[in-house]
Protein backbone atom coordinates (compact mmCIF):
# COMPACT_ATOMS: atom_id res chain seq x y z
CA UNK A 1 0.00 0.00 0.00
CA UNK A 2 1.21 3.49 -0.86
CA UNK A 3 2.02 5.95 1.95
CA UNK A 4 -0.74 8.50 2.61
CA UNK A 5 -0.17 12.26 2.54
CA UNK A 6 -2.65 14.84 3.81
CA UNK A 7 -2.42 18.38 2.39
CA UNK A 8 -3.92 21.13 4.56
CA UNK A 9 -4.05 24.39 2.61
CA UNK A 10 -6.87 26.85 2.00
CA UNK A 11 -5.80 27.58 -1.61
CA UNK A 12 -7.90 25.10 -3.64
CA UNK A 13 -6.10 25.88 -6.93
CA UNK A 14 -2.83 24.92 -5.28
CA UNK A 15 -4.04 21.77 -3.51
CA UNK A 16 -5.74 20.46 -6.70
CA UNK A 17 -2.48 20.68 -8.65
CA UNK A 18 -0.26 19.45 -5.79
CA UNK A 19 -2.50 16.39 -5.32
CA UNK A 20 -2.34 15.61 -9.04
CA UNK A 21 1.43 16.16 -9.14
CA UNK A 22 2.18 13.96 -6.12
CA UNK A 23 -0.15 11.22 -7.26
CA UNK A 24 1.41 11.31 -10.73
CA UNK A 25 4.70 10.16 -9.19
CA UNK A 26 2.94 6.86 -8.45
CA UNK A 27 4.45 6.83 -4.96
CA UNK A 28 1.75 8.32 -2.74
CA UNK A 29 -1.94 8.50 -2.01
CA UNK A 30 -3.07 12.05 -1.37
CA UNK A 31 -6.01 13.61 0.48
CA UNK A 32 -6.77 17.35 0.63
CA UNK A 33 -8.39 19.46 3.33
CA UNK A 34 -9.00 23.13 2.43
CA UNK A 35 -10.57 24.10 5.75
CA UNK A 36 -7.92 24.18 8.51
CA UNK A 37 -10.62 23.88 11.20
CA UNK A 38 -11.47 20.43 9.82
CA UNK A 39 -7.84 19.33 9.55
CA UNK A 40 -7.74 17.29 12.79
CA UNK A 41 -11.02 15.52 11.98
CA UNK A 42 -9.75 14.67 8.49
CA UNK A 43 -6.43 13.42 9.87
CA UNK A 44 -8.18 11.14 12.38
CA UNK A 45 -10.26 9.74 9.57
CA UNK A 46 -7.52 9.42 6.90
CA UNK A 47 -4.56 8.50 9.20
CA UNK A 48 -1.85 9.99 6.96
CA UNK A 49 1.86 9.08 7.20
CA UNK A 50 2.73 12.72 6.59
CA UNK A 51 1.00 16.11 6.62
CA UNK A 52 1.84 19.02 4.33
CA UNK A 53 0.59 22.10 6.17
CA UNK A 54 0.23 25.69 4.98
CA UNK A 55 1.12 28.41 7.54
CA UNK A 56 -1.04 31.45 6.82
CA UNK A 57 -4.67 30.46 6.43
CA UNK A 58 -7.91 32.23 7.31
CA UNK A 59 -9.88 31.10 10.41
CA UNK A 60 -6.98 28.98 11.75
CA UNK A 61 -3.25 29.25 11.09
CA UNK A 62 -0.95 26.32 10.37
CA UNK A 63 0.96 26.35 13.69
CA UNK A 64 -2.36 26.16 15.58
CA UNK A 65 -3.39 23.16 13.49
CA UNK A 66 -0.01 21.57 14.33
CA UNK A 67 -0.53 22.17 18.08
CA UNK A 68 -3.95 20.51 17.95
CA UNK A 69 -2.41 17.50 16.23
CA UNK A 70 0.38 17.28 18.84
CA UNK A 71 -2.26 17.29 21.57
CA UNK A 72 -4.05 14.34 20.05
CA UNK A 73 -2.74 10.93 21.15
CA UNK A 74 -3.55 9.35 17.77
CA UNK A 75 -1.99 12.12 15.66
CA UNK A 76 0.97 13.35 17.69
CA UNK A 77 3.57 11.14 15.99
CA UNK A 78 2.63 12.15 12.43
CA UNK A 79 5.42 14.26 10.88
CA UNK A 80 4.45 17.66 9.52
CA UNK A 81 6.12 19.63 6.73
CA UNK A 82 5.20 23.30 6.71
CA UNK A 83 4.77 24.41 3.13
CA UNK A 84 4.85 28.19 3.28
CA UNK A 85 5.37 31.40 1.36
CA UNK A 86 6.36 33.25 4.55
CA UNK A 87 9.99 32.17 4.34
CA UNK A 88 12.23 32.48 1.32
CA UNK A 89 14.23 29.61 -0.12
CA UNK A 90 17.45 31.31 1.13
CA UNK A 91 16.10 31.42 4.67
CA UNK A 92 14.94 27.80 4.47
CA UNK A 93 18.42 26.80 3.24
CA UNK A 94 20.08 28.85 5.99
CA UNK A 95 18.46 26.71 8.68
CA UNK A 96 18.73 23.46 6.71
CA UNK A 97 14.97 23.51 6.14
CA UNK A 98 14.41 22.91 9.86
CA UNK A 99 13.20 25.21 12.58
CA UNK A 100 13.23 23.26 15.83
CA UNK A 101 11.78 19.83 15.04
CA UNK A 102 9.76 21.15 12.11
CA UNK A 103 10.62 20.98 8.47
CA UNK A 104 9.92 24.02 6.33
CA UNK A 105 9.71 24.09 2.57
CA UNK A 106 9.44 27.46 0.87
CA UNK A 107 6.51 28.04 -1.49
CA UNK A 108 6.90 28.07 -4.48
CA UNK A 109 9.51 25.35 -4.72
CA UNK A 110 10.58 22.89 -7.36
CA UNK A 111 8.86 19.52 -7.17
CA UNK A 112 12.21 17.81 -6.63
CA UNK A 113 12.87 19.79 -3.42
CA UNK A 114 9.44 18.94 -2.05
CA UNK A 115 9.85 15.25 -2.94
CA UNK A 116 13.23 15.16 -1.16
CA UNK A 117 11.65 16.57 2.00
CA UNK A 118 8.75 14.10 1.76
CA UNK A 119 11.06 11.10 1.21
CA UNK A 120 12.94 11.91 4.40
CA UNK A 121 9.80 11.05 6.37
CA UNK A 122 8.10 8.56 4.06
CA UNK A 123 11.05 6.17 3.64
CA UNK A 124 10.85 4.72 7.18
CA UNK A 125 7.15 3.92 6.56
CA UNK A 126 7.64 2.24 3.23
CA UNK A 127 10.18 -0.20 4.70
CA UNK B 1 26.62 78.75 33.36
CA UNK B 2 29.39 79.57 30.91
CA UNK B 3 29.81 77.32 27.85
CA UNK B 4 32.92 75.21 28.59
CA UNK B 5 33.97 75.51 24.92
CA UNK B 6 33.87 79.28 24.81
CA UNK B 7 37.15 81.17 24.99
CA UNK B 8 37.66 82.82 28.38
CA UNK B 9 38.18 86.53 28.28
CA UNK B 10 41.63 86.33 29.82
CA UNK B 11 42.77 83.21 28.01
CA UNK B 12 45.78 83.88 25.72
CA UNK B 13 44.92 84.03 22.03
CA UNK B 14 47.01 83.75 18.84
CA UNK B 15 46.76 86.58 16.31
CA UNK B 16 47.86 86.94 12.71
CA UNK B 17 48.12 90.54 11.47
CA UNK B 18 47.88 90.90 7.68
CA UNK B 19 48.89 94.49 6.96
CA UNK B 20 51.22 95.93 4.32
CA UNK B 21 51.36 99.43 5.76
CA UNK B 22 54.31 99.51 8.14
CA UNK B 23 52.91 102.27 10.36
CA UNK B 24 49.54 100.52 10.69
CA UNK B 25 50.99 97.19 11.72
CA UNK B 26 53.43 98.88 14.12
CA UNK B 27 50.45 100.65 15.76
CA UNK B 28 48.58 97.36 16.07
CA UNK B 29 51.58 95.50 17.47
CA UNK B 30 52.19 98.30 19.96
CA UNK B 31 48.60 98.27 21.15
CA UNK B 32 48.55 94.48 21.46
CA UNK B 33 51.87 94.46 23.30
CA UNK B 34 50.26 96.43 26.11
CA UNK B 35 48.65 93.19 27.24
CA UNK B 36 51.33 90.57 26.48
CA UNK B 37 50.13 87.77 28.82
CA UNK B 38 46.89 87.67 26.88
CA UNK B 39 48.55 86.87 23.57
CA UNK B 40 50.10 83.46 23.06
CA UNK B 41 51.42 84.24 19.56
CA UNK B 42 51.53 87.34 17.39
CA UNK B 43 52.71 87.26 13.80
CA UNK B 44 52.63 89.96 11.13
CA UNK B 45 52.68 89.37 7.37
CA UNK B 46 52.19 91.86 4.54
CA UNK B 47 50.51 89.93 1.70
CA UNK B 48 47.64 87.55 1.11
CA UNK B 49 50.04 84.85 -0.13
CA UNK B 50 52.10 84.99 3.06
CA UNK B 51 48.89 85.03 5.16
CA UNK B 52 47.77 81.81 3.43
CA UNK B 53 51.19 80.28 4.02
CA UNK B 54 51.11 81.17 7.74
CA UNK B 55 47.59 79.83 8.21
CA UNK B 56 48.47 76.56 6.51
CA UNK B 57 51.46 75.94 8.78
CA UNK B 58 50.25 77.43 12.10
CA UNK B 59 46.97 77.68 13.87
CA UNK B 60 45.65 81.18 14.68
CA UNK B 61 42.53 82.13 16.60
CA UNK B 62 41.97 85.37 14.74
CA UNK B 63 43.25 87.29 11.71
CA UNK B 64 43.35 91.13 11.67
CA UNK B 65 43.03 91.77 7.96
CA UNK B 66 43.77 94.83 5.86
CA UNK B 67 41.73 94.47 2.64
CA UNK B 68 44.13 96.26 0.32
CA UNK B 69 47.30 94.23 0.00
CA UNK B 70 49.94 94.14 -2.76
CA UNK B 71 48.57 90.85 -4.14
CA UNK B 72 44.83 91.27 -3.49
CA UNK B 73 42.43 94.17 -3.13
CA UNK B 74 39.07 94.86 -1.51
CA UNK B 75 36.48 92.28 -0.63
CA UNK B 76 38.26 89.59 -2.69
CA UNK B 77 40.97 89.46 -0.03
CA UNK B 78 38.39 88.62 2.62
CA UNK B 79 36.39 86.24 0.45
CA UNK B 80 39.45 84.25 -0.53
CA UNK B 81 40.78 83.92 3.01
CA UNK B 82 37.37 83.03 4.41
CA UNK B 83 36.85 80.39 1.73
CA UNK B 84 40.20 78.75 2.40
CA UNK B 85 40.06 78.97 6.21
CA UNK B 86 36.38 79.00 7.17
CA UNK B 87 37.15 78.13 10.80
CA UNK B 88 39.38 81.15 11.56
CA UNK B 89 37.84 84.36 12.90
CA UNK B 90 38.56 87.46 10.77
CA UNK B 91 38.46 91.08 11.90
CA UNK B 92 38.81 93.55 9.01
CA UNK B 93 40.98 96.57 9.67
CA UNK B 94 39.57 99.25 7.34
CA UNK B 95 40.88 102.69 6.54
CA UNK B 96 39.56 105.83 8.22
CA UNK B 97 36.03 106.88 7.17
CA UNK B 98 35.31 103.39 5.77
CA UNK B 99 32.62 102.40 8.28
CA UNK B 100 30.22 101.57 5.47
CA UNK B 101 32.73 99.19 3.86
CA UNK B 102 33.36 97.68 7.31
CA UNK B 103 29.68 96.82 7.75
CA UNK B 104 29.62 95.24 4.26
CA UNK B 105 32.52 92.93 5.13
CA UNK B 106 30.33 91.27 7.78
CA UNK B 107 28.28 89.87 4.91
CA UNK B 108 31.38 88.35 3.34
CA UNK B 109 32.51 86.32 6.30
CA UNK B 110 34.22 88.82 8.67
CA UNK B 111 33.20 88.57 12.32
CA UNK B 112 33.83 92.26 13.01
CA UNK B 113 35.67 95.31 11.71
CA UNK B 114 37.88 98.03 13.13
CA UNK B 115 38.34 101.49 11.66
CA UNK B 116 41.97 102.55 11.71
CA UNK B 117 42.75 105.30 14.19
CA UNK B 118 39.39 105.03 15.90
CA UNK B 119 39.94 102.29 18.44
CA UNK B 120 41.63 101.94 21.79
CA UNK B 121 43.57 98.97 23.18
CA UNK B 122 40.48 98.05 25.15
CA UNK B 123 38.22 98.11 22.04
CA UNK B 124 40.81 96.18 20.00
CA UNK B 125 41.11 93.46 22.63
CA UNK B 126 37.35 93.22 23.07
CA UNK B 127 36.74 93.10 19.27
CA UNK B 128 39.23 90.27 18.74
CA UNK B 129 37.80 88.15 21.55
CA UNK B 130 34.21 88.75 20.51
CA UNK B 131 35.14 87.80 16.92
CA UNK B 132 36.66 84.51 18.09
CA UNK B 133 33.57 83.75 20.13
CA UNK B 134 31.24 84.61 17.23
CA UNK B 135 33.21 82.35 14.91
CA UNK B 136 33.04 79.50 17.42
CA UNK B 137 29.27 79.88 17.71
CA UNK B 138 28.94 80.10 13.93
CA UNK B 139 30.82 76.79 13.54
CA UNK B 140 28.67 75.15 16.19
CA UNK B 141 25.53 76.39 14.49
CA UNK B 142 26.73 75.09 11.11
CA UNK B 143 27.49 71.68 12.61
CA UNK B 144 24.09 71.55 14.31
CA UNK B 145 22.38 72.50 11.03
CA UNK B 146 24.35 69.84 9.15
CA UNK B 147 23.46 67.22 11.76
CA UNK B 148 19.80 68.27 11.63
CA UNK B 149 19.75 67.96 7.84
CA UNK B 150 21.33 64.52 8.06
CA UNK B 151 18.95 63.32 10.74
CA UNK B 152 16.04 64.61 8.67
CA UNK B 153 17.30 62.72 5.60
CA UNK B 154 17.77 59.55 7.69
CA UNK B 155 14.26 59.83 9.10
CA UNK B 156 12.81 60.17 5.61
CA UNK B 157 14.80 57.11 4.53
CA UNK B 158 13.63 55.09 7.57
CA UNK B 159 10.00 56.04 6.84
CA UNK B 160 10.39 55.02 3.20
CA UNK B 161 11.86 51.69 4.27
CA UNK B 162 9.00 51.06 6.70
CA UNK B 163 6.36 51.72 4.06
CA UNK B 164 8.11 49.58 1.47
CA UNK B 165 8.73 46.87 4.08
CA UNK B 166 5.11 46.46 5.10
CA UNK B 167 3.93 46.73 1.52
CA UNK B 168 6.52 44.17 0.44
CA UNK B 169 5.64 41.42 2.91
CA UNK B 170 1.94 41.78 2.06
CA UNK B 171 2.51 41.57 -1.68
CA UNK B 172 5.08 38.80 -1.33
CA UNK B 173 2.72 36.44 0.41
CA UNK B 174 -0.15 37.10 -1.98
CA UNK B 175 2.03 36.49 -5.03
CA UNK B 176 3.79 33.35 -3.78
CA UNK B 177 0.65 31.18 -3.76
CA UNK B 178 -0.24 31.77 -7.43
CA UNK B 179 3.42 31.28 -8.33
CA UNK B 180 3.38 27.91 -6.56
CA UNK B 181 0.26 26.94 -8.51
CA UNK B 182 1.88 27.87 -11.82
CA UNK B 183 5.14 26.08 -10.99
CA UNK B 184 3.55 22.80 -9.89
CA UNK B 185 1.01 23.13 -12.72
CA UNK B 186 3.68 23.43 -15.36
CA UNK B 187 5.70 20.59 -13.78
CA UNK B 188 2.63 18.37 -13.82
CA UNK B 189 1.73 19.25 -17.41
CA UNK B 190 5.23 18.62 -18.72
CA UNK B 191 5.30 15.25 -16.93
CA UNK B 192 1.91 14.27 -18.38
CA UNK B 193 2.58 15.45 -21.92
CA UNK B 194 6.28 14.45 -21.95
CA UNK B 195 6.80 16.60 -25.04
CA UNK B 196 9.21 15.28 -27.63
CA UNK B 197 8.99 18.48 -29.65
CA UNK B 198 11.99 20.60 -28.59
CA UNK B 199 10.07 23.84 -29.01
CA UNK B 200 7.39 22.70 -26.55
CA UNK B 201 10.11 21.65 -24.10
CA UNK B 202 11.68 25.08 -24.49
CA UNK B 203 8.36 26.78 -23.70
CA UNK B 204 8.03 24.74 -20.49
CA UNK B 205 11.60 25.59 -19.48
CA UNK B 206 11.05 29.30 -20.20
CA UNK B 207 7.93 29.33 -18.05
CA UNK B 208 9.81 27.68 -15.19
CA UNK B 209 12.66 30.19 -15.48
CA UNK B 210 10.20 33.07 -15.48
CA UNK B 211 8.61 31.73 -12.29
CA UNK B 212 12.05 31.45 -10.67
CA UNK B 213 12.80 35.03 -11.63
CA UNK B 214 9.52 36.32 -10.24
CA UNK B 215 10.10 34.27 -7.08
CA UNK B 216 13.58 35.80 -6.66
CA UNK B 217 12.13 39.30 -6.85
CA UNK B 218 9.50 38.38 -4.29
CA UNK B 219 12.16 36.85 -2.05
CA UNK B 220 14.16 40.10 -2.28
CA UNK B 221 11.07 41.97 -1.17
CA UNK B 222 10.56 39.60 1.75
CA UNK B 223 14.23 39.82 2.78
CA UNK B 224 13.95 43.59 2.56
CA UNK B 225 11.11 43.69 5.05
CA UNK B 226 12.70 41.20 7.42
CA UNK B 227 16.13 42.68 8.11
CA UNK B 228 15.69 43.53 11.74
CA UNK B 229 17.76 41.08 13.76
CA UNK B 230 21.35 39.99 13.35
CA UNK B 231 23.30 36.92 14.28
CA UNK B 232 26.61 38.70 14.98
CA UNK B 233 29.93 36.97 15.59
CA UNK B 234 33.59 37.97 15.36
CA UNK B 235 34.56 37.23 11.76
CA UNK B 236 37.44 37.68 9.35
CA UNK B 237 36.02 40.03 6.71
CA UNK B 238 38.44 38.67 4.09
CA UNK B 239 36.94 35.19 4.48
CA UNK B 240 33.42 36.55 4.03
CA UNK B 241 34.55 38.41 0.91
CA UNK B 242 36.28 35.29 -0.52
CA UNK B 243 33.06 33.31 -0.06
CA UNK B 244 31.04 36.03 -1.80
CA UNK B 245 33.54 36.06 -4.69
CA UNK B 246 33.16 32.31 -5.01
CA UNK B 247 29.41 32.72 -5.36
CA UNK B 248 29.66 35.35 -8.11
CA UNK B 249 32.63 33.73 -9.87
CA UNK B 250 30.51 32.13 -12.55
CA UNK B 251 28.71 35.41 -13.29
CA UNK B 252 32.05 37.27 -13.47
CA UNK B 253 33.61 34.74 -15.83
CA UNK B 254 30.56 34.82 -18.07
CA UNK B 255 30.87 38.60 -18.36
CA UNK B 256 34.64 38.46 -18.78
CA UNK B 257 35.19 40.38 -15.54
CA UNK B 258 38.35 39.81 -13.55
CA UNK B 259 38.48 40.45 -9.78
CA UNK B 260 41.78 41.94 -8.66
CA UNK B 261 42.16 41.35 -4.90
CA UNK B 262 44.35 43.24 -2.49
CA UNK B 263 43.25 41.91 0.91
CA UNK B 264 45.17 42.87 4.04
CA UNK B 265 46.13 39.56 5.74
CA UNK B 266 46.41 41.29 9.14
CA UNK B 267 42.87 42.62 9.19
CA UNK B 268 41.39 42.80 12.71
CA UNK B 269 38.19 40.78 13.21
CA UNK B 270 34.84 42.53 12.87
CA UNK B 271 31.58 41.70 14.60
CA UNK B 272 29.12 40.94 11.83
CA UNK B 273 26.29 38.70 10.71
CA UNK B 274 28.19 36.69 8.16
CA UNK B 275 25.21 35.79 5.97
CA UNK B 276 23.95 39.36 5.80
CA UNK B 277 27.35 40.83 4.96
CA UNK B 278 27.88 38.13 2.35
CA UNK B 279 24.56 39.24 0.83
CA UNK B 280 25.90 42.82 0.70
CA UNK B 281 29.14 41.84 -1.04
CA UNK B 282 27.37 39.56 -3.53
CA UNK B 283 25.04 42.42 -4.37
CA UNK B 284 27.92 44.89 -4.78
CA UNK B 285 29.93 42.47 -6.94
CA UNK B 286 26.91 41.77 -9.15
CA UNK B 287 26.33 45.51 -9.56
CA UNK B 288 29.98 45.98 -10.54
CA UNK B 289 29.84 43.05 -13.00
CA UNK B 290 26.64 44.40 -14.57
CA UNK B 291 28.25 47.84 -14.88
CA UNK B 292 30.86 46.32 -17.23
CA UNK B 293 28.92 44.42 -19.91
CA UNK B 294 32.00 44.30 -22.15
CA UNK B 295 34.24 42.98 -19.39
CA UNK B 296 36.81 44.69 -17.21
CA UNK B 297 38.40 44.54 -13.77
CA UNK B 298 36.92 44.91 -10.31
CA UNK B 299 39.53 46.22 -7.89
CA UNK B 300 38.94 45.02 -4.38
CA UNK B 301 40.89 46.19 -1.36
CA UNK B 302 40.62 45.69 2.39
CA UNK B 303 42.62 47.47 5.06
CA UNK B 304 42.34 48.69 8.61
CA UNK B 305 42.61 52.30 9.58
CA UNK B 306 42.97 54.17 12.83
CA UNK B 307 40.80 57.28 12.72
CA UNK B 308 42.76 60.51 12.94
CA UNK B 309 41.52 63.99 13.76
CA UNK B 310 41.97 65.18 10.19
CA UNK B 311 40.51 62.53 7.95
CA UNK B 312 40.70 64.49 4.68
CA UNK B 313 38.69 62.67 2.01
CA UNK B 314 37.35 60.28 4.64
CA UNK B 315 35.60 63.05 6.59
CA UNK B 316 32.34 61.01 6.45
CA UNK B 317 33.84 58.85 9.20
CA UNK B 318 33.11 61.50 11.85
CA UNK B 319 29.48 61.78 10.78
CA UNK B 320 28.88 58.09 11.34
CA UNK B 321 29.55 57.67 15.02
CA UNK B 322 33.15 56.54 14.53
CA UNK B 323 35.51 58.11 17.05
CA UNK B 324 39.04 59.50 16.79
CA UNK B 325 41.53 56.77 17.79
CA UNK B 326 39.11 53.96 16.90
CA UNK B 327 40.32 51.25 14.50
CA UNK B 328 37.97 50.44 11.64
CA UNK B 329 38.07 47.95 8.78
CA UNK B 330 37.46 49.28 5.30
CA UNK B 331 36.58 47.42 2.11
CA UNK B 332 36.69 49.22 -1.26
CA UNK B 333 35.20 47.92 -4.48
CA UNK B 334 36.00 49.78 -7.69
CA UNK B 335 34.60 49.02 -11.12
CA UNK B 336 35.48 50.33 -14.58
CA UNK B 337 31.90 50.97 -15.69
CA UNK B 338 30.42 54.25 -16.81
CA UNK B 339 29.60 55.48 -13.30
CA UNK B 340 26.32 56.92 -12.04
CA UNK B 341 24.85 60.19 -13.36
CA UNK B 342 25.55 63.02 -10.88
CA UNK B 343 21.85 63.81 -10.45
CA UNK B 344 21.16 60.18 -9.57
CA UNK B 345 24.01 59.37 -7.20
CA UNK B 346 22.13 60.67 -4.14
CA UNK B 347 19.23 58.36 -4.90
CA UNK B 348 21.04 55.05 -5.20
CA UNK B 349 20.00 53.93 -1.71
CA UNK B 350 16.32 54.72 -2.28
CA UNK B 351 14.10 51.63 -2.49
CA UNK B 352 13.11 50.85 -6.10
CA UNK B 353 15.73 53.19 -7.56
CA UNK B 354 17.52 51.40 -10.39
CA UNK B 355 19.90 52.36 -13.16
CA UNK B 356 18.96 49.19 -15.05
CA UNK B 357 15.17 49.24 -15.44
CA UNK B 358 15.32 47.64 -18.87
CA UNK B 359 17.53 44.80 -17.68
CA UNK B 360 15.18 43.70 -14.95
CA UNK B 361 16.74 45.63 -12.05
CA UNK B 362 14.15 46.05 -9.29
CA UNK B 363 16.13 48.61 -7.30
CA UNK B 364 16.20 46.88 -3.95
CA UNK B 365 19.79 45.61 -3.80
CA UNK B 366 21.49 48.78 -2.63
CA UNK B 367 18.75 49.85 -0.23
CA UNK B 368 18.83 46.38 1.32
CA UNK B 369 22.63 46.58 1.50
CA UNK B 370 22.50 49.99 3.17
CA UNK B 371 19.93 48.71 5.62
CA UNK B 372 22.19 45.79 6.53
CA UNK B 373 25.26 48.03 6.96
CA UNK B 374 23.24 50.54 9.01
CA UNK B 375 22.08 47.93 11.49
CA UNK B 376 25.73 46.86 11.84
CA UNK B 377 26.44 50.53 12.74
CA UNK B 378 28.82 50.61 9.80
CA UNK B 379 28.95 52.90 6.81
CA UNK B 380 28.50 52.51 3.06
CA UNK B 381 29.46 55.25 0.60
CA UNK B 382 29.13 55.29 -3.18
CA UNK B 383 30.96 57.74 -5.38
CA UNK B 384 32.07 58.17 -8.96
CA UNK B 385 35.82 57.89 -9.41
CA UNK B 386 37.71 60.63 -11.23
CA UNK B 387 39.17 58.06 -13.61
CA UNK B 388 35.67 56.66 -14.31
CA UNK B 389 33.61 53.88 -12.73
CA UNK B 390 32.12 53.65 -9.28
CA UNK B 391 33.84 53.19 -5.93
CA UNK B 392 31.89 51.65 -3.05
CA UNK B 393 33.48 51.96 0.39
CA UNK B 394 32.30 49.99 3.39
CA UNK B 395 33.48 50.68 6.94
CA UNK B 396 33.05 48.36 9.92
CA UNK B 397 33.79 48.84 13.61
CA UNK B 398 36.33 46.45 15.13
Amino acid sequence: MLPRILIVDDEKGFTDILKLTLEATGKYQVQVENNPQHAVKMALQYRPHLILLDVIMPRMEGPDVAIEMRNDEKLKEIPIIFLTGTITEDEALEVGHKIGKHTFVSKPCHLEDLLNAIEEYILPFSD
Amino acid sequence: MADPNSIQYFEPISILIVEDNEIDHKVLEAMLSEAPPLISRLKTVSSLASAIKSLSSDQFDVVVLDLNLPDSRGQDTLKQLNKMYPDVAIVVNTGAYEDELGVKTLGFGAQDFLVKGKYSTYILNKTLRYAIERKRLEIELKQAYHKLKETQAELIQVEKMKVVGSLASGIAHEVKNPLAIILFGITYLSEQIKPKNKEVQLVFENIKEAIDRANNIISDLLNFSKINHLNKRKEDLNEVIEKSIMLVKHEAERSNVHINKNLDPNLPEVEIDRNRIEQVFINLFLNAIQAMPRGGTIKLKTYSHQIQKNTGEMSWIHDNGFKVGQRIVIACIEDQGCGIATEKINKVFDPFFTTRPTEGGVGLGLSVSKNIIDIHEGHIAIENQRKGGVRVSLAFKT
